[in-house]
């Protein structure tokens, strides 16, 4: 059930995916920091994406940008958002 | 102009398919005027997906025009659409492959990115989700890599060597350098080539929505704003001959390849290199005998996604230095979409129209200029001017840079 999660819950759960896929400590990763900083790109930022969709069980739309050059506190903000979404039910998801 | 080298190969036939519909004429009047082959997806589980538009063939197209009724259960859609295209080709060549030892002396090369993935995609939904427990006994023949290239041999009875190139976005450039070289190097006199592909199945669509490179919108190549590639489907075919058999025969020519480049960036397998892409443009020009100078247009492969249109435009500030600033490069994916396997033939059909009518096609929903990409794109409207070469760029995921640099006929 990640729909009841806590801001601080949902951060840290983004965060400890970011530093699997970038093969760092949690503790180096700040809000501030973007993919790129960890090496985090095309691809791999990628299928990161995809993995915390799995994770939440959310949709993230398409940005029409670069994941890469995003920062981490504007995923947790994505997911965060995709949840809501997701309580709101599909019509609101959509 | 430096001195040509006369080892260029002659184009005297052209046939398309597109989303402009059937005919290269059509196809290049539609990217002449700027019109869009850009329409909203037309797909049963279109409710099911992020993608919302496509570049896809009219449903007006109907395959059996173009084949025998015997013939028409044996093809999938991306040998329909090359049929359809070798048949307008051939027929322009004038080419008669039943006179002396000329059916021998012909092979055929057409690149696809794919193959049949419309039978693939239903035969798979038969088994998976009906249950049916078996397939249609056709299902291998028609989803081969080579069966669009076999089809068209059996279809006009060309014996030399056919064979299908794949390099995802860079088949038909690949196809039609591969075809280029066999005539120069002898082994034949000449090949139907070129590029297919109709791969709009709901597994592959879902696909390319997994990568995030779809824009949800249009395509806006170079523009600032754009929001990725937007998926085409189609075909074009083209007749190629050795300039001496051409000239023998008093061939009409459409223009020449005149020369080609390939590399392999050698590093990540989807995002480009410019080193890799400026190396087979460069190579492009050495073959054709062409300077930096004497190029006036670049098709480019301009999809339309953040990564490429930076990168491609980076790699012709490397090639071209100064004259970068001079030439005009434009995405005709604007309007046709990224067929993928087919694209690089169908541009081709673009750079020979801006030869014979001096038109350029232009870069359609070009919002504001990107800093990144600083060229002159013939933004929104097309662009009278003399072209007397031309390079056509297709780049593909994989690393695989395919270049061909084109004459007008003289």
């Amino acid at each position: 059930m990640t729909e009841n999660l806590s801001p601080d819950e949902v951060a840290s759960q983004v965060i400890a995916i970011v530093a699997k896929q970038a093969k760092v400590d949690v503790a180096a990763i700040k809000p501030e920091s973007t993919l790129k900083d960890f090496g985090i790109a095309s691809l791999d930022a990628i299928e990161m994406i995809f993995d915390i969709e799995a994770h939440f069980d959310i949709t993230i739309p398409d940005q029409g940008a670069n994941f890469d050059t995003d920062t981490v506190q504007s995923l947790v903000d994505a997911v965060n958002k995709a949840l809501a979404a997701k309580v709101a039910g599909p019509d609101a998801a959509a | 102009m430096t001195q040509p080298l006369d080892s260029g190969v002659a184009i005297t036939g052209m046939g398309a398919v597109s989303a402009f519909g059937e005919g290269a004429e059509r196809l290049w009047q539609g990217l002449r005027e700027g019109q869009s082959g850009i329409r909203p997806l037309r797909h049963a589980r279109a409710d099911k997906m992020r993608i919302r538009v496509a570049a896809q063939v009219p449903e007006s197209f109907d395959p059996a025009q173009h084949c025998s009724e015997r013939t028409l259960p044996l093809l999938d859609r991306c040998s329909q659409l090359a049929l359809a295209a070798a048949n307008e080709a051939v027929a322009q060549s004038g080419l008669d492959f039943s006179a002396g030892d000329l059916a021998l002396r012909t092979g055929v090369i057409i690149g696809t990115g794919i193959g049949g993935e419309t039978t693939h995609d239903e035969q798979s939904r038969l088994i998976y989700e009906e249950h049916t427990g078996r397939v249609h006994p056709f299902t291998i023949v028609r989803l081969m890599v080579n069966a669009p290239a076999s089809q068209v041999s059996i279809a006009h009875g060309l014996h030399g060597p056919t064979f299908a190139v794949a390099s995802a976005c860079a088949s038909a450039n690949h196809a039609l350098a591969q075809a280029a070289a066999m005539i120069r190097a002898g082994l034949v006199d000449v090949v139907v080539s070129g590029g297919t592909e109709a791969c709009l199945g709901f597994g592959s669509l879902k696909a390319w929505e997994a990568m995030r490179v779809v824009a949800d919108d249009t395509c806006r190549p170079f523009s600032k704003g754009r929001r990725g590639l937007v998926l085409g489907e189609g075909a074009a075919i083209f007749v190629l001959e050795s300039k001496a058999h051409a000239r023998a025969r008093g061939a009409a020519i459409l223009g020449e390849l005149a020369g080609v480049g390939m590399s392999a960036d050698a590093g990540d397998i989807a995002a480009p290199d410019p080193a890799g892409s400026a190396r087979a443009m460069a190579q492009a020009l050495v073959d054709a005998g062409l300077t930096t100078e004497d190029v006036d247009y670049i098709n480019a492969h301009g999809t339309g996604t953040q990564a490429n249109d930076v990168a491609e435009t980076e790699a012709i500030h490397r090639v071209f230095g100064p004259h970068a600033a001079k030439l005009v490069v434009s995405s005709t994916k604007s309007m046709h979409g990224h067929a993928l396997g087919a694209s690089g033939a169908l541009e081709l059909v673009a750079v020979l129209g801006a030869m014979r009518d001096g038109v350029v096609p232009p870069t359609m929903n070009y919002v504001a200029a990107d800093p990144d990409c600083d060229l002159d794109y013939a933004p929104n409207a097309p662009r009278p001017m003399h072209v007397r070469a031309a390079l056509s760029n297709s780049f593909a995921f994989g690393g695989l840079n395919a270049v061909l640099a084109i004459r007008a006929p003289s």
